[in-house]
């Protein structure tokens, strides 16, 4: 019960923080304190957030955001998955990306979009290229520490009991280096919710990032801070079901940090 | 081809009712050391162990024993001679011989139940039911004395109690010889003299052919009918000891019977007169 206890004070303790941030950008932006124009009171913000909910104005940018986030995801993680287990398992093959993979990783990706639009023009294809290069390379880079670490008494083990190549992929490599790329996956995530919003300011064809500097340009001050509410709490909600995921599936390893 | 080679043995599930022995004959396995050069780690080792029979090695630790199991399990690949069991070449993973490792915690899986880690050993040799597989597997580790926990995470148990799936999981995949690589070593001394007396109780059950490398010669003693002692690396035979001690083995009778302290006298000054010259402990 104690435990109990102690676990609401924390949590408690945690809400005080934003609940008091709050509370003074209310104070400051009713006093004058700073100019309402540029800084609506939360209360006029949350107001506005229920009018996009309500009215359903919400639904379309948030769906395509989801929709070229995940899409990109996908493919750049599957993509670096396949390519991280390789290169973790053959050296040769490792000795061959690496330079490249190399050159490209520490390249803030975002700084490549200038170059994707003038090949696959504003919208989803470049979209979904920007937030696949870059969820790619921390999913890399963790897959193939994964495979490298794999004890390799499990091989063995696998090896005794007279697995072939196969079974020792499927039912050792990859399960051993799971929480490896999971790591590499959160990591990700973020990276492609980042790159997903930028990628939509910049084209401007719909989606939150599209939204939030539409709004800002039309003087919809309000507005344009109630599609950041929308998107930090798509950030919340993301970062919960990594979290519920990466325990459902890693469920042996110690709970990661970060 | 390793696995090839693995592959078509392991046609007939079942080993054959007489196991073959196993021949161990000039073993050489050398390295390649950081300047490039060769370092010999095991060199010249023949052993001949009968069907059935319990041959235990020990040796100073470094000096190459876990090499030299590897090598007859077929996981490595020696410098030179030959492993035959039976009339067969040992060329990669043989059917019938098993590697219990050292390491219970890295070599039992850990995102797999008990049970599926015991599956696990003959899953893809013996085709069964999900259900009368895992009753096979129930039937492995009731065995070990550890029927109930078929559905825990092998990281929710002891380690006593790993090691005991570990050994049922070996057992499961029924093996003419299992190659026991300082199994006893990471648990502590209680929890080890009861494995000992169950890993005697397996083999008097199951009759294979147990080949056990330590660095304990209390337990070679204890378990063994054979007790072979390699030198400091490059690690050679230079005695084998017959330790003719009644069976059943009691563990703590045997253990204080004046034929164990001649054998353990005489195997710790062959150790320790060898191994002098290098303090390495």
């Amino acid at each position: 019960m104690r435990n109990l206890g102690a676990k609401a004070f924390a949590i408690g303790a945690g809400g005080i923080v934003p609940i008091g941030l709050l509370l003074c950008l209310e104070v400051a932006a009713r006093s004058k304190l700073v100019d309402p124009t540029f800084l609506p009171p939360p209360s006029a913000i949350l107001a506005t957030v229920w009018g996009i909910i309500v009215s359903g104005k919400f639904a379309a940018p948030l769906a395509q955001t989801i929709l070229f986030l995940f899409t990109g995801y996908g493919i750049g993680c599957a993509a670096a998955i396949a390519l991280g287990i390789l290169m973790g398992y053959s050296r040769v093959i490792y000795n061959l990306f690496e330079p490249l993979t190399e050159l490209l990783r520490p390249l803030p990706k975002a700084a490549l979009l200038p170059v994707l639009i003038l090949f696959l023009g504003l919208g989803a294809k470049m979209e979904i290229t920007i937030v696949a290069l870059g969820c790619f390379f921390p999913v890399l880079i963790n897959t193939l520490q994964g495979v490298r670490a794999v004890e390799p008494t499990m091989i063995n083990t696998a090896r005794t009991f007279g697995h072939g190549t196969f079974a020792i992929w499927r039912r050792i490599l990859v399960p051993a280096s799971a929480p490896y790329i999971l790591a590499g996956m959160r990591i990700s995530l973020g990276l492609g919710l980042i790159l997903v919003v930028t990628a939509e300011m910049i084209a401007g064809t719909g989606g939150l990032g599209d939204a939030i500097l539409s709004a800002q340009r039309t003087f919809l001050v309000k507005e344009s801070y109630a599609w950041l509410v929308v998107l930090a709490v798509l950030g919340l909600l993301l970062t919960a079901l990594f979290s519920w995921l990466e325990r459902k599936i890693a469920f042996w390893n110690a709970p990661s940090v970060g | 081809m390793t696995l090839a080679a693995a592959r078509s043995t392991k046609a007939g599930a079942a080993p054959p009712a007489a196991g073959g022995r196993l021949r161990v004959e000039g073993i050489a396995k050398s390295f390649l050391g950081p300047t490039g050069g060769a370092i010999a780690a095991i060199d010249a080792v023949s052993l001949d162990v009968a069907p059935g029979e319990f041959l235990a090695i020990v040796g100073p630790s470094g000096c190459g024993k876990s090499t030299l199991l590897q090598v007859i399990a077929g996981l490595m690949p020696p410098s030179g001679g030959t492993v035959r069991l039976g009339d067969r070449d040992v060329t990669g993973e043989p059917a019938h011989m098993v590697y219990l490792f050292q390491q219970y915690s890295r070599s039992l899986l850990p995102w797999m139940t008990v049970a599926d880690n015991v599956m696990f050993a003959f899953r893809h040799r013996i085709k069964l039911r999900r259900a009368a597989a895992v009753a096979r597997c129930r039937d492995y580790l009731a065995m070990v004395g550890l029927a109930d926990v078929a559905d825990h995470y092998p990281w929710q148990l002891s380690g006593g109690m790993q090691q005991r799936v570990a050994i049922a999981r070996a057992l499961a995949a029924e093996p003419q010889v299992l190659l026991m690589d300082e199994p006893f070593s990471s648990v502590d001394a209680l929890t080890r003299l009861d494995l000992h007396s169950l890993i005697l109780e397996l083999w008097t059950q199951k009759r294979f052919t147990a080949v056990l490398v330590t660095h304990d010669v209390d337990e070679a003693i204890f378990l063994a009918d054979r007790v072979a002692v390699l030198t400091q690396r490059p690690a050679t035979v230079t005695e084998v000891i017959e330790t003719r001690l009644p069976r059943p083995r009691q563990s703590i009778e045997t253990r204080e019977s004046a034929a164990f302290l001649a054998l353990r006298h005489r195997l710790l000054s062959y150790l320790l007169s060898r191994g002098g010259d290098t303090p390495h402990a």
